[in-house]
């Protein structure tokens, strides 16, 4: 039960912040280990209706496969026409109009099949406050082919669309001896109708979405599912560079199983409605890779909703939007049998975009703001925690609930599609509870400790001891694209704030900026 | 897992079977389509609803002469028009479009109506433009764009329409004439605007954007 509170206030606090941590990391490696034989047979088995599905699609058209990205190939254009300078995954104009009319623009291909993969190299600035620097920074300084991508989709029918990512981590998996094994499984998925009314007085574009993760949907690279530094490699190999840091997030995650009905007006409105609930019976694919009794699981289904305004004016196009989700949690993926044990969240997102496009310059603004509430189940609330104060006294007992806001908002220039350079600001506040700490003074002897009940290693340098999750900081990022399918890219991400101080965020007596890291990456698709 | 592999079958075979929609397609391997079907589902995300485009990386089409537009259709489909936008672009769309399509968008766009376009340049630099269009750059024995183009850049037969179009669209395509090989059917082109500058261009572009009521 320990260990599934704590993945569970992991994965809703990877919801408010980072995409993935170290200390999802850690929970794979454990269930990995010990699900591994069914893991194998159930990767077996997607990866054998993903070949199914794509023969399908294979037989139906004949056509001329190219050494081209998947998309790409069935447009035959190039990447820039769909992702602004070339930057995947941010969405030009013209690039939203082809993901909402279902992927179903161009030609099926001979092979709906690409592939990426990334090396990356990250360092981190300080590695000496740390009781195990092997441990904690498992790859620092070392180059590593960090993750790898294969997609599947592009154009079925003329109205039928598909989207699928199946993802590998290499480090996945640390065995006894240290040494890593690797996991596979579903990404983001996607399968997507759209239908479009459109002559010289009228445009309307609807669909339906089937999707895995809420806002992997929407068209713009403010969503929740898609504002992101790309690539973002396996959290063991990068502790904290900017994939790691906080991002909006629907609280409920990823590998969900959803529904979404979706309308675009004359190009100007853009509304989307939808229900996501666990992933199981026929959509159990859209959470492969996964054992099910890890699987979130979401009571009933759980609203997701979205609405943007957008216009487009010259080369300049602007998008002022909102959505959110409410979604109700088990406490424990294994035992649904008690409603009581649900955590209630809720995300209020606003976001507002900007592009500039026109050869050979590109300009992006981008800003999130979300606000989120988590209500913990009664088990978990108004709970006495085993940490004291400096002087021996109890702290405050656990809250009932917390809230947190993120901000994002990040400038973009790339030139010719070729050279560009960002910078990102993140800041993440929340409530502080003390169920959030993970070092504090121990009742018996007054010393600062990871586990106040027994001699567990150190945490210290992803502790926090101060029970609240602020974090803030900046990246900026310079990036090379010498042909459309390879970008090679240094980031720096500097914090002044780390989980909820600048200074000893751990008690042990690291610091906001020991975690400054540089991030180096080349990016290859075919 | 056997039950839901065919339940996903079964719901795939009946999504297949119930999704060829010709008169809403955006198809582009599939002669069966129309021009108008493809004009609308897929040229206008970026050449607007009604041919004219919003962003000035793409041109206008409404209005343009069937003859110009065919050719460059015709052009993208055999790669022998290859500047950098071409390419990008327009390669992959119209590689498989049949004759018949070509014909039929050619003739589709240029019954659209023009749109009218209001100048966005100084006034001085659209007079500069006037009268590189009407006469020539002084001293250059190229001809005149009117003697072409039209008195008013509305386009004949020989020559395309440029009255209305983008000013940084028509700018773009002189300096490829001017300084490249990548549009070979405008090899008149190529003597046409030897002689501009980059001064020139902005004020020839400016000017021919300004003919938007024609």
């Amino acid at each position: 039960m320990r260990h599934a509170r704590s993945a569970l206030r992991h994965c809703l606090f990877a919801g408010l912040t980072a995409k993935s941590s170290p200390v999802d990391a850690g929970r794979r490696q454990a269930r990995t280990q010990r699900r591994m034989p069914q893991r194998q047979a159930l990767i077996a088995k997607v990866l054998g209706l993903v070949a199914a599905i794509g023969m399908t699609a294979l037989s139906l058209v004949p056509g001329s496969a190219s050494a081209l990205p998947l998309f790409a190939r069935q447009t035959g254009q190039n990447c820039v026409a769909c992702h602004a300078g070339g930057q995947f995954p941010e969405l030009t104009p013209y690039g939203r109009m082809f993901k909402l009319t279902g992927y179903t623009i161009g030609e099926r291909t001979a092979i709906p099949l690409a592939a990426m993969a990334v090396i990356t190299n990250s360092r981190v600035a300080d590695t000496s406050k740390s009781d195990d620097a092997g441990a904690d920074f498992q790859k620092n300084g070392k180059t590593v082919l960090a993750t790898a991508s294969v997609f599947l989709g592009g154009k079925i029918t003329d109205n039928l669309g598909a989207f699928a990512q199946i993802t590998h981590d290499p480090y996945a998996v640390q065995n006894a001896d240290g040494s890593f094994g690797a996991h596979s499984g579903a990404d983001n998925i996607e399968l997507r109708y759209a239908d479009r009314f459109v002559g010289p007085q009228r445009d309307l574009i609807f669909g339906l979405s089937l999707n895995n993760n809420p806002s992997m949907s929407d068209p713009w690279n403010t969503a929740p599912a898609w504002m992101q530094y790309v690539p973002v490699p396996s959290p063991t190999s990068s502790r904290f560079i900017d994939g790691a840091a906080p991002y909006p997030g629907y609280a409920a995650g990823g590998n969900l199983a959803g529904i979404t009905a979706y309308a675009f007006w004359n190009r100007t409105i853009y509304a989307e409605l939808g229900a996501y609930g666990t992933s199981r019976g026929a959509l159990r694919f859209m959470s492969a890779g996964i054992p099910n009794e890890e699987v979130t699981k979401l009571r009933g289904l759980n609203p997701y909703w979205r609405l943007a305004w957008t216009r487009e004016w010259g080369a300049h196009n602007l998008m002022i939007g909102t959505s959110g989700m409410t979604a109700r949690i088990y406490d424990d993926p294994a035992d649904t049998s008690d409603t009581a044990t649900l955590h209630r969240t809720r995300d209020l997102t606003f976001d507002a975009q900007y592009q500039y496009l026109l050869d050979p310059h590109t300009v992006t603004v981008q800003f999130v703001h979300q606000r989120s509430r988590h209500r913990f189940p009664a088990s978990l609330a108004n709970q006495p925690v085993a940490f004291v104060d400096g002087a021996g006294n109890p702290l405050p007992e656990t809250s009932e609930a917390d809230s947190a806001r993120v901000t994002r908002a990040k400038f973009t220039y790339v030139y010719s599609a070729r050279y560009g350079g960002s910078l990102g600001l993140f800041d993440l506040t929340g409530s502080t509870n003390t169920a959030n700490q993970s070092s504090g003074f121990s009742p018996d002897s007054l010393t600062v400790t990871s586990d106040p009940l027994a001699a567990a290693p150190s945490t210290r340098v992803a502790g926090n001891f101060s029970g609240s999750p602020a974090t803030r900081g900046l990246t900026l990022e310079a990036f090379w694209i010498p042909v459309q399918y390879v970008r090679v890219g240094a980031q720096y991400t500097a914090y002044s704030r780390f989980n909820g101080a600048s200074q000893n965020y751990d008690g042990f007596g690291r610091n906001a900026r020991d975690n400054n890291s540089l991030f180096l990456y080349l990016w290859a698709a075919y | 897992m056997k039950n839901t592999s065919l339940l996903l079958a079964v719901l795939g075979a009946a999504l297949l079977a119930g999704c060829a929609n010709p008169t809403r397609s955006r198809d582009l391997a599939n002669a069966g389509v129309t021009a108008e079907t493809l004009a609308q589902q897929v040229c206008s995300n970026c050449h607007g609803a009604n041919g004219n485009s919003v962003s000035p990386n793409f041109p206008n089409l409404a209005g343009q002469t069937k003859p110009y537009l065919a050719a460059q259709l015709r052009g993208f489909k055999e790669r022998t028009r290859r500047d950098p936008a071409a390419v990008a672009y327009m390669w992959g769309l119209a590689r498989s479009l049949t004759d018949a399509q070509i014909e039929s968008l050619a003739a589709y766009y240029a019954a659209l109506p023009a749109r009218v376009q209001p100048a966005a340049a100084a006034v001085a630099s659209v007079d500069a433009g006037r009268e590189i269009y009407a006469h020539g750059v002084s001293g250059s024995t190229a001809p005149a764009c009117a003697s072409c183009h039209g008195a008013d850049g509305q386009g004949t037969e020989a020559a395309p329409r440029i009255a209305g179009q983008h000013a940084t669209y028509v700018a773009r395509q002189l300096v490829i004439y001017r300084d490249t090989d990548e549009r070979p059917d405008g090899a008149p082109m190529k003597a046409a605007c030897g002689a501009l500058g980059a001064q020139d261009i902005r004020d020839v572009a400016a000017f021919v954007q300004s003919r938007g009521d024609l």
